[in-house]
């Protein structure tokens, strides 16, 4: 900006350029517990529906929009600031677009989640629906909450009484969501369609071995008589083969030593 | 976007009420009881085993019992439940139906329930996609792959964020314990079957159009919504009422009648296209067909309504009114209705061109109507609509279903077509001809070249128009355009539709001429008056001195006066004073003219353009001229040459109003 001098400039960018990592690691945050969250959501209704998975779910629900608040303050006061360099408005601008589609995630996962515990209400388990899962979502809210290990001795003794309460806080985050939603869109104007995302098309695999394991377990659903690729009967068509050298061997042995 | 812009949002983006989902949401429930519900066997699986798996005929029995029905309804039913996506085939999970057999099932989790409330989303499904390319490369589906790309490209600002949200959301899964990843992998897998279907399968979710209005909100009651239950509930009482014998005696007789000509109800003959694959049924049926079936004829004796709407029936009809010399009442209609169903930007043009040639006074192929519905058309042409012609040609319709419909039964045309029409025989094919003909099956001709057809026959018959039917006199010149495309006249002394012309020299006596066509659009005239017709027909033939001073008389008001035939041997005919009510005079739209001294009163017998040749002008009997008849005819004036709309610029000229 010509009438910005130089050194103003330089603070400026100083700022801006902390402003941008903080605001990326909050974004990643953000993107994290909302993965988390929509874990957990997808168990509600099911057959591990429990207190302590709600209380998973709202402690969760509780950091979402702790981050949310402050990174929507945060962007919000650096996109309105007019002395942003063109990269790093780009960069802003990236930032917001993920932190609203976050948002827009959260907010489907809330209502969907509100929804499902309007049918199933934890007094009455026998209509909680046989999903086929075993374990609670324990292990993904201490991701989500950032926690070592969620202690379980805090497991909540809420009363039955209090969902209706508990119905009506969620009321309140969900349409507070949607207007923290609109308010973003009010205050500042990102034109999406300029908006250019640096990655690439395709998530690159993570670890592999993992990732082979799962397939296997698909494939076994698949042709459930089939095992192929199974490292049980791999290893075990391994034993076979070498039984039978061996015996071939001992016998070939046998006839030349009695011939 | 989500902005949510209630107050001036016009668009259909809510999903329309699915009210099975809600129905069949209760019965899940039922299903889960662990007394009365579905009976779940663990899934063995070669690291672990996973719960609560179900068997199709599990599901069958228990759905035939809950609901009293046979197995081949529960097995539809459960089909359903799997095609919603409420219950997920363990095994060859692309196919969405219930076997009734050991093969395994599991119930959704009701996150995964599909709802009314929440369209599923085009970002989760890219999301899910990216995510299964994390677990391995390439193991997107050719489908898969394709909606990957688009949805890269339409959602590529948002691209980062799905890419990262599914590495979040996979390592969330790890997190996870095994058997529970592998259950939730099936459930969004199962998921997106249902909402993303494969190319070639049906989604049970598959809705048509979008709804304006969101069918999960709330109607807030308004003083609107008030008011218009009331509109709707006044309405309601003042529809005409009519007793039940009345009404249902009326819908017996169409039954009665229309029995033998149902395709459901009794034989189609020669045989129903839909059933064998025969096309002949269609090839006899053709709009433009020469020689019709029996069924086809017997059904244009039923009303005047089946006549005109079947196309050969009006084409008949035509024809027997062209032998008539009624044509013009047909070709108004029909005019008519093509204002009322054509485009609106030749709208006024048409309106303009109808009333030039059937309305205005003096026109090629006037129509008799009453002068009360000829006063309310001609006001509205000022402004003319698509059915400003309306009034006008209900009186027509009725004037040819009262009269010509049934003269028209009568006629030797219409018994010669009863002749000629065929009854094919019925079709009796064998299993092996069905299958040959089901094979032999072909698209029929495009729409756009069907339109181009009948465009052509529209121009061909305007182009056609009865001559006959136009005095010779009033034919003007090839430049002024006119309905009847007389371009053709040059032509048309020679042609055969025009008998008596032939027969008549080349330039025949003005007043022969005249009276011929005058006693033609006087016999139009008098279609209308029943026995009327009778003593003025008389006179035609003749044409002899006994009715010429008569002839003469009244050719001499009709210059004069510029009106048409048909009114002035309706005032002459005694007769015809008794039949008002169809030939009554056409009253003068515009009393007070401008008066001209008229130099050339003579040259304008009708009012149009004309190249008459000098010898044959009417010559008036002047010598009778009456002061006040002379004054009438400043109103024909010279300078009124052509016939002048009502609504165009009224000049001190022109003087027609």
């Amino acid at each position: 900006m010509p009438l910005v001098n130089n050194k103003v400039g330089d603070e400026c960018t100083v700022g801006t350029d902390k402003a941008l990592a903080d605001g990326k690691a909050l974004v990643g945050s953000l993107i994290k517990v909302v993965a988390c969250y929509r874990h957990l959501a997808s168990c509600v209704g099911g057959c591990t529906d429990s207190l302590q998975l709600r209380d998973e779910l709202r402690q969760t629900r509780e950091k979402a929009q702790m981050l949310a608040v402050s990174i929507c303050s945060h962007l919000t006061s650096h996109l309105r600031n007019k002395c942003l360099l063109e990269g790093q408005r780009k960069e802003m601008e990236l930032l917001w677009v993920a932190f609203s589609s976050s948002l827009e995630l959260l907010h489907v996962d809330m209502c969907k989640v509100f929804h499902v515990a309007e049918i199933f209400s934890l007094a009455n388990t026998d209509t909680l629906v046989q999903t086929g899962l075993q374990g609670g979502g324990s292990e993904v809210a201490a991701r989500a909450l950032s926690l070592p290990d969620l202690n379980r001795a805090q497991s909540p003794t809420l009363p039955a009484g209090l969902e209706s309460q508990e119905r009506s806080t969620m009321e309140q985050e969900i349409s507070r969501i949607y207007h923290m939603i609109d308010d973003m869109e009010m205050k500042v104007n990102v034109m999406r369609w300029m908006v250019e995302p640096h990655g690439p098309q395709y998530a690159d695999p993570l670890s592999s071995t993992d990732s082979a394991s799962l397939a296997l377990v698909s494939v076994d659903e698949e042709q459930p008589g089939h095992q192929p690729l199974c490292q049980r009967s791999q290893i075990f068509v391994l034993l076979l083969m070498f039984a039978v050298v061996l015996v071939a061997a001992t016998l070939s042995v046998c006839i030349v030593f009695f011939s | 976007m989500t902005i949510r812009n209630t107050l001036h949002d016009h668009g259909q983006r809510y999903r329309p009420r699915m009210a099975c989902i809600k129905k069949a949401e209760k019965v899940l429930l039922e299903m889960q009881d662990p007394k009365t519900g579905v009976k779940s066997q663990p899934q063995r699986l070669v690291i672990t085993t996973i719960p609560h798996a179900i068997t199709g005929e599990d599901i069958i029995t228990w759905l035939a019992d809950r609901f009293q029905v046979d197995t081949q309804e529960a097995r539809t039913f459960g089909s359903m439940l799997v095609a919603l996506g409420y219950i997920y085939p363990l095994q060859d999970h692309k196919r969405l139906v219930i076997k009734p057999d050991v093969s395994l099932y599991r119930f959704q989790t009701p996150y995964f329930w599909p709802t009314q409330q929440w369209p599923v989303e085009d970002t989760d499904y890219a999301i899910y996609l990216a995510k299964r390319n994390i677990r391995k490369k390439g193991i997107l589906e050719p489908h898969e792959q394709e909606h990957y790309n688009r949805l890269h490209k339409w959602m590529n600002h948002k691209w980062d964020f799905i890419v990262m949200q599914a590495k979040e959301q996979y390592r969330a899964a790890k997190e996870r314990k095994k058997p529970d990843r592998v259950v939730f992998d099936c459930q969004e897998r199962a998921y997106w079957v249902v909402h993303r279907p494969p190319p070639g399968t049906v989604s049970a979710m598959d809705y048509g159009l979008d709804r304006l209005t969101d069918p999960n909100a709330d109607e807030a009651k308004t003083p609107d919504v008030y008011e218009r239950i009331m509109i709707f509930t006044q309405q309601a009482i003042m529809r005409p009422r009519v007793k039940s014998s009345v009404s249902i005696s009326a819908l017996v007789k169409y039954c009665a009648t229309y029995r033998s000509h149902d395709p459901f109800l009794s034989k189609c003959l020669p045989s129903n296209p839909w059933l064998t694959d025969d096309a002949t049924y269609w090839t006899l049926n053709m709009p433009n067909v020469e020689i019709p079936t029996k069924m086809r004829v017997e059904r244009w004796t039923f009303s005047f309504a089946e006549l005109l709407s079947d196309p050969r029936g009006r084409d008949d009809f035509r024809l027997f009114l062209k032998k008539e010399f009624s044509g013009e009442n047909l070709a108004f209609w029909e005019g008519c209705e093509d204002l009322k169903w054509g485009e609106a930007a030749t709208m006024s043009e048409k309106a303009e061109h109808i009333y030039k040639t059937f309305l205005a006074r003096g026109a090629p192929r006037w129509i008799n109507i009453d002068g009360k519905t000829m006063e309310i058309t001609v006001k509205g042409l000022k402004h003319p609509h698509r059915y400003v012609l309306d009034p006008a040609q209900t009186h027509i319709y009725m004037l040819m279903k009262k009269d010509s419909y049934g003269r028209y039964q009568k006629s030797p045309v219409f018994k010669d077509t009863v002749k000629k029409a065929i009854c094919p025989e019925e079709h009796q094919f064998s299993d092996a001809q069905l299958g040959q003909n089901a094979k032999k099956r072909w698209p029929s001709l495009s729409p756009i070249i069907l339109r181009q057809m009948e465009q052509e026959q529209k121009a061909k018959m305007a182009a056609n128009v009865d001559i006959t039917q136009l005095c010779r006199f009033t034919t003007p010149v090839p430049h002024l355009v006119v309905y009847s495309g007389l371009t053709d006249f040059p032509t048309a002394n020679a042609s055969p539709s025009l008998p008596f012309l032939a027969h008549t020299p080349a330039c025949p006596s003005p007043i022969s001429v005249a009276l011929e066509s005058t006693s033609a659009s006087e016999r139009r005239a008098e279609a209308s008056g029943g026995e009327g017709e009778g003593d003025p027909a008389a006179r035609a033939p003749v044409g002899g001195n006994v009715s010429k001073s008569r002839m003469a008389l009244s050719l001499r008001r009709l210059l004069k006066r510029g009106c048409t035939p048909a009114s002035m041997f309706a005032s002459l005919s005694p007769k015809c004073h008794s039949a008002t009510g169809t030939s009554s005079r056409i009253q003068p739209i515009s009393p007070d003219q401008p008066s001209q001294a008229p130099p050339r009163r003579i040259g304008n017998f009708f009012q149009i353009k004309v190249d008459i040749p000098p010898e044959c002008r009417i010559y008036p009997i002047e010598s009778e001229d009456e002061v006040h008849e002379s004054r009438a005819a400043s109103r024909g004036g010279v300078g009124a040459k052509e016939i002048i709309c009502p609504w165009e610029s009224l000049t001190p000229q022109n003087g027609t109003g």
